[in-house]
């Protein structure tokens, strides 16, 4: 009888002795969770108050970035999103950091695998931020070029160059974050080079024309200098 | 049956004989190819409850030339809007809703705010700014008409006989104002014909012949709220958010246009909408807040066009003002008996005694305070400021009329 109690009893007292060995984990987590939640929560409210005393709302519409979010179709002040992915970036942090207390191997890897792809995300954010700046510089310059030159099509050339660039960017983003690299590079790789070959036949079919008068015309200019030498000559 | 005598320095477009209304329409259509037309409609939501409303999106429904329309809709719920997107359904043309109190509008009034552009109160003027941001930043047409939404005898002739002067290349208008008369078992229209036309000669008595003081007096109606214009008319104007709208967009379009290119068309035999009362008594309401109003807008213009302005000429124009007032009412008793209309020459009198009172209070305030402005910033200045705040206007109303 003693042997069929143990039996029942010994399990029981390993999961009470695990659970107390492990209490203490879950109440450091606990702990951290909560602080961080207000840690981030002020830390939120001061980097809004920051913002707004710089002025940054302001700045922001100049710069295109409320535009940018607006066309997202995110309407809050870009301080207040700002400040609210701060606060996200700092819970996910905290989170990590508290189930890290709880000392479970598997979770150990989870937040070590996590911390390790951070530089990624920040990479890709980067590439993202300065890709957006750069596709509107270049396709603002285009389409004043294209409009300095008469040329019908100006806008719709600005807006065809800032997509393709669009395209590349999104394409280096995702390949820096790693999501499904292959895939991403063999349809960009199809994409890109469809369209590039697509307006190298087109503008090489449709410039045969445009091409034989110019060798023509540069070869007749070229006579004639020479015929006007001879004549000068004599 | 009015005559064919033309008016002051600009053009005036008189309804001779009986034309075809379907010849105008088809006209129109064939214009607004090359030339597409937007129609502007500023609505309160109470505008709905009423009778006016149903008429005007009756006749809408019959028009097929026009290329978009764009209610901008004020003092409406979440609610109200989607039933005011139901009532709007009959018309065939795209009718885009801007929802003036909806939280992505707002957001863009906040927007503008932090960026120190000062829009203004809500009203009329500001609602008509918005809509002409709307039209700008959507780039589909040419030519935009704008008329109030509580015209109880609406009809499809208003609209086409407004739009005509603008749409049609071969005219080369830039500004159209819709006149008319207001008049049913008797005469309405007290500020226009009381105040703003004496005010005007008593003026041109006192400081003598001035281009401003011609253009306004060449209008039979300056203070209609009907008018069509080139779209580019609305990059370049500042709008005023109060009640001097109509005179001060007047001094906009003088200020920026020669008057040869500016026209007023006979757009209705009589018209009917709701009526102010005068609120003598209240400065802050009625006819005497858009009375003085009126004069601060003149005052200043005039001021802007170098006309030196003092106590003693403010004093005189009372006097002045009052005996042309006065004179007034004598012709219009006259008109009114020959035509068989009730006449009150006591409450005219005393109208006319109100707006000497808003005279010498305008007079006052402008003298305090010559620079205060009320213009709405034009939309080139604006977008100069944010350079993507058409581009958020046109998401935002997009996305409330999905």
């Amino acid at each position: 009888m003693t042997d069929f109690l143990n039996l029942i009893l010994e399990p029981l007292q390993e999961v009470f002795a695990k659970f107390r060995t492990f209490m203490p984990n879950l109440l450091a987590m606990l702990v951290i969770l909560s602080m961080g939640i207000l840690a981030a929560r002020v830390l939120r409210a001061v980097l809004v108050r920051f913002l707004m005393a710089i002025k940054f709302d302001s700045w922001s519409d100049r710069m295109g970035v409320t535009t940018l979010l607006r066309k997202g179709d995110l309407w809050a002040k870009p301080s207040l999103a700002l400040g609210a992915i701060f606060f996200w970036s700092l819970i996910i942090l905290v989170l990590m950091t508290g189930l890290s207390a709880l000392k479970v191997h598997a979770i150990d890897q989870l937040v070590e695998q996590f911390f390790l792809y951070l530089p990624r995300v920040f990479s890709a954010v980067l590439i993202l931020i300065i890709g957006y700046v750069f596709a509107g510089f270049v396709s603002r310059a285009v389409l004043i070029a294209a409009v300095n030159s008469g040329y019908h099509y100006a806008k719709l050339l600005a807006e065809a160059l800032r997509l393709l660039l669009t395209i590349l960017i999104l394409a280096m983003v995702l390949e820096q974050l790693q999501v499904a690299p292959g895939i991403v590079l063999a349809a960009f790789s199809i994409v890109f080079g469809g369209i590039v070959i697509a307006l190298a036949i087109s503008f090489g079919v449709a410039g045969i024309d445009a091409a034989k008068r110019m060798i023509e015309r540069e070869t007749a200019e070229k006579h004639a200098k020479d015929t006007k030498d001879d004549i000068e000559h004599l | 049956m009015s005559d064919f005598y033309q008016t002051g320095i600009i053009t005036t477009l008189h309804k001779l004989g009986t034309p075809s209304l379907e010849r105008l329409e088809a006209e129109i259509r064939e214009f607004s190819k090359k030339r597409p037309v937007a129609l502007v409609l500023p609505a309160l939501y109470s505008e709905f409850e009423g009778p006016a409303m149903q008429g005007i999106v009756r006749k809408l429904a019959k028009v097929n030339y026009l290329k978009e329309i764009v209610l901008v809709l004020d003092k409406a719920s979440e609610k109200d809007f989607h039933r005011v997107r139901e009532f709007m359904s009959p018309i065939a043309t795209e009718v885009k809703i801007v929802h003036n109190d909806g939280k992505r509008i707002t957001e863009i009034y906040e927007t503008l705010a932090r960026n120190g552009l000062d829009v203004g109160q809500r009203g009329k003027g500001r609602s008509a700014w918005l809509a002409y941001g709307y039209v700008l930043a959507r780039g589909q047409s040419d030519v935009i008409a704008l008329h109030d939404c509580d015209i109880v005898n609406y009809s499809r002739e208003l609209l086409a006989r407004l739009c005509y002067p603008v749409a049609n290349p071969n005219l080369n208008y830039v500004f159209c104002k819709g006149f008319y008369s207001r008049v049913t078992n008797k005469m309405y229209g007290r500020v226009t014909r009381l105040l703003v036309t004496p005010l005007i000669r008593s003026m041109q008595q006192l400081i003598g012949q001035h281009g401003f003081l011609m253009f306004l007096d060449s209008f039979r109606y300056p203070l209609s709220g009907e008018f069509c214009m080139v779209t580019d008319l609305a990059r370049v104007n500042r709008i005023p958010w109060d009640w001097g709208l109509e005179v001060g967009s007047l001094a906009e379009v003088y200020r920026n246009f020669s008057p040869r290119r500016v026209c007023q068309v006979d757009i209705a035999e009589t018209y009917e909408h709701k009526h102010q009362p005068l609120s003598a008594d209240d400065a802050g309401k009625g006819l005497m807040k858009m009375t003085i109003d009126i004069c601060k807008s003149i005052f200043r213009t005039l001021a802007s066009e170098g006309v030196v302005f003092s106590e003693g000429l403010f004093k005189s124009l009372s006097v002045s003002y009052l005996r042309t007032a006065e004179d007034a009412i004598m012709k219009y008793e006259a008109d009114a008996a020959i035509n068989g209309l009730e006449f009150d020459r006591h409450s005219e009198a005393q109208a006319v005694e109100a707006f000497t009172r808003a005279i010498s209070q305008a007079s006052q305030v402008f003298m305090e305070n010559p620079m205060g402005t009320p213009l709405i910033p034009n939309w080139n200045r604006v977008t100069s400021a944010i350079p993507g705040i058409l581009e958020m206007l046109k998401k935002a109303a997009d996305e409330d009329n999905k």
